[in-house]
């Protein structure tokens, strides 16, 4: 139900299992993390196709592209950074270059792990496996998303990563369909293009509605594919709106927001406000109490959009 | 194994470091010297252990072979071509624009190429997942690996060898290749992973050690596979770096081989010479 809040992991984990014990191709990889991502009900269910490693994200991924060579579709979930920056070079070469059909899942992503600190904070994933080429990368925005986006995920051949958090998140839309690389208009305005991804499009509707209150009418397009960018999406909108704001749980370089930038200056100049988290090794808190530290809560959001309009009247 | 048969294979070893050296004459270098050292043990694989068809790479009925040290190359492109998977006028394109034989392998360039490696410490996890799929699958196919003794210093590897342990991957094949030289110089000096079988038992694989340029020895320990039931098999193999180039064995400087001409046709002909030295024997 619309405004009801769900585990993220909870969601993910059933959405896997449901698939998974429909298709003996889906096998599930845990790194000691295999319950924490929700595959409980399947480790009961198909001990079988569920292997465990230990805390060992390397090999697990070169684990993952050999069982993908055999025509199995591997799942790995684990904490975020320990699925991307730490087997950076097994997802690159294993995964990315031997083109193989295997989904890795980072889990408690972006600044969800608030109070552990940097170690367990993932803001340069997005950055780090766009680089590797033939990937693309997921992050669902409510818990529909999510189950439509594991659906889609296991139905397409090719390496994926998809990030998901662990607080719960909102239910934002009624539908769980899902077509990976495809954008979302929430809300049609005039005055500004507001773009955003993963759970954070739950306060960048929020502040979108606390503007129109305000007299500033935001067009807002959510993205539960990070790479490739909806183009023709975003390009219809700046083309009404003439300037974005980016909203995401990543590093202001390197995400979404670099992504529409390097898109715009190619093809419909533009100016561009990204919001994020600065480049800097960011705080420890409650999760809510450091999104308001870097201006991502619905209140942040709103007023860094009315300033960044009202520069442009 | 009868004489003959065993004297074909050494003919065909020799068959496969001439390969080398065309790859070699081709480019003018190569990274001949682990190729060398591994060249009788990937020989005794394709063309006496591995169930493979030259006509159809991806047949699921096959072996598999994963070289994990993938600055080896040569000796698999020496092999696969001496076995019928491409025609041999691709070795003469090694170190060209474009070639399908490149520096290090790349699966989707060339048949027979099971995995992409170079960066050392990947092949023996890629190799592991391999061997779950099939086992999934009811196959009693194997997966055999190649490593060098210098990649051993890469953590990825025991991350692997606890992994196929735990998981009784008794499918799974490993080769050290123990050359005992590595860039900087000794092995047993840059980083010593001695007694490597000893590593291997801990983590509980069996292990057996042999002369990995005696056809003899390679060819007995495959008959014996798996050496233990439940267990993943490691075989050290002691070799001699750059073997068969006579002015090059045991020398880190063959390690990588900048060839002129002069050095080019004394290789051949002791390559040469010892063809028709194993004709003669098998009259």
């Amino acid at each position: 139900m619309i405004g009801n809040k769900e585990d993220p992991r909870k969601v993910f984990g059933a959405a896997v299992t449901e698939c998974a014990l429909a298709d003996e191709r889906i096998v599930l990889l845990s790194a000691d993390s295999g319950k924490s991502s929700g595959f409980g009900d399947f480790i009961r269910l198909a001990p079988q196709r569920y292997f465990e490693f230990g805390i060992m994200e390397q090999a697990v991924e070169g684990v993952a592209s050999g069982l993908a060579t055999t025509g199995k579709i591997p799942v790995f979930c684990a904490i975020a950074p320990f699925v991307t920056a730490r087997p950076f070079e097994m997802f690159r070469n294993d995964i990315g270059y031997m083109r193989q059909n295997v989904k890795i899942v980072g889990r408690n992503g972006g600044i969800t792990y608030s109070d552990l600190g940097s170690t367990h904070h993932s803001l340069d994933d997005f950055a780090i496996i766009r680089m590797i080429p033939g990937v693309r990368i997921l992050c669902p925005q409510d818990p529909n998303e999510i189950r439509g986006a594991v659906k889609a995920m296991l139905a397409e051949r090719g390496p994926i990563y998809m990030r998901i958090g662990n607080e719960p998140i909102e239910n934002l839309f009624e539908e769980a369909s899902f077509s990976i690389g495809k954008g979302r208009r929430i809300r049609e305005g005039r005055d500004v293009t507001l773009v955003s991804t993963g759970s954070l499009t739950a306060n960048a509707i929020a502040a979108a509605e606390q503007l129109q209150a305000a007299g500033i009418t935001v067009e807002h397009i959510g993205l539960p594919t990070v790479y490739p960018l909806d183009t023709d999406l975003l390009l219809q909108s700046v083309r009404k709106t003439g300037r974005v704001v980016t909203v995401e749980e990543h590093y202001v370089y390197g995400g979404i927001g670099t992504q529409i930038a390097d898109l715009l200056a190619s093809s419909f100049p533009a100016p561009v406000r990204k919001l994020g988290i600065p480049h800097a090794y960011a705080s420890s808190g409650s999760y809510a109490e450091i999104l308001r530290k870097y201006g991502l809560d619905a209140e942040g959001i709103a007023q860094s959009i009315a300033e960044f309009v009202n520069e442009g009247r | 194994m009868d004489k003959a048969r065993l004297n074909a294979l050494k003919q065909t070893a020799v068959a496969c470091r001439l390969n080398v050296l065309r790859m070699v004459r081709a480019s003018g270098h190569g990274h001949v010297g682990g190729a060398l050292s591994a060249m009788d043990i990937v020989t005794a694989l394709y063309f006496y252990q591995m169930k493979l068809d030259p006509r159809n790479p991806e047949w699921a009925g096959r072996d598999r072979f994963v070289l994990s040290a993938g600055h080896k190359c040569l000796c698999q492109y020496a092999a696969l071509a001496e076995r019928g998977f491409f025609p041999k006028t691709v070795l003469d394109s090694y170190g060209s624009l474009d070639s399908r034989i490149p520096g290090h392998p790349d699966m989707h360039k060339l048949p027979g190429i099971e995995a992409n490696t170079g960066s050392l410490g990947h092949g023996l996890s890629i190799s592991l997942g391999m061997a779950l799929g099939l086992r999934l699958d009811g196959s009693d196919r194997r997966v055999y690996t190649l490593l060098g003794d210098g990649e051993l210093a890469e953590g990825s590897n025991w991350e692997a060898a606890a992994a196929a342990a735990q998981h009784k991957a008794d499918n799974l094949v490993l080769f050290i290749d123990n050359n005992g030289l590595q860039i900087s110089g000794r092995v047993d000096e840059v980083m010593s992973f001695r007694p490597i079988a000893a590593h291997f038992a801990a983590f509980g694989w069996a292990t057996k050690e042999i002369d990995g340029n005696s056809m003899e020895q390679i060819v007995a320990a495959l008959d014996e596979l798996p050496l233990c039931a439940g267990k993943p098999t490691a075989i050290v193999c002691h070799t001699i770096k750059a073997k068969g180039l006579p002015f090059g064995e045991n020398q880190v400087a063959f390690h990588f081989w900048k060839a002129n001409e002069a050095q080019l046709r004394q290789a051949e002909e002791a390559l040469a010479a010892e063809a028709a030295a194993l004709r003669e024997e098998a009259i």
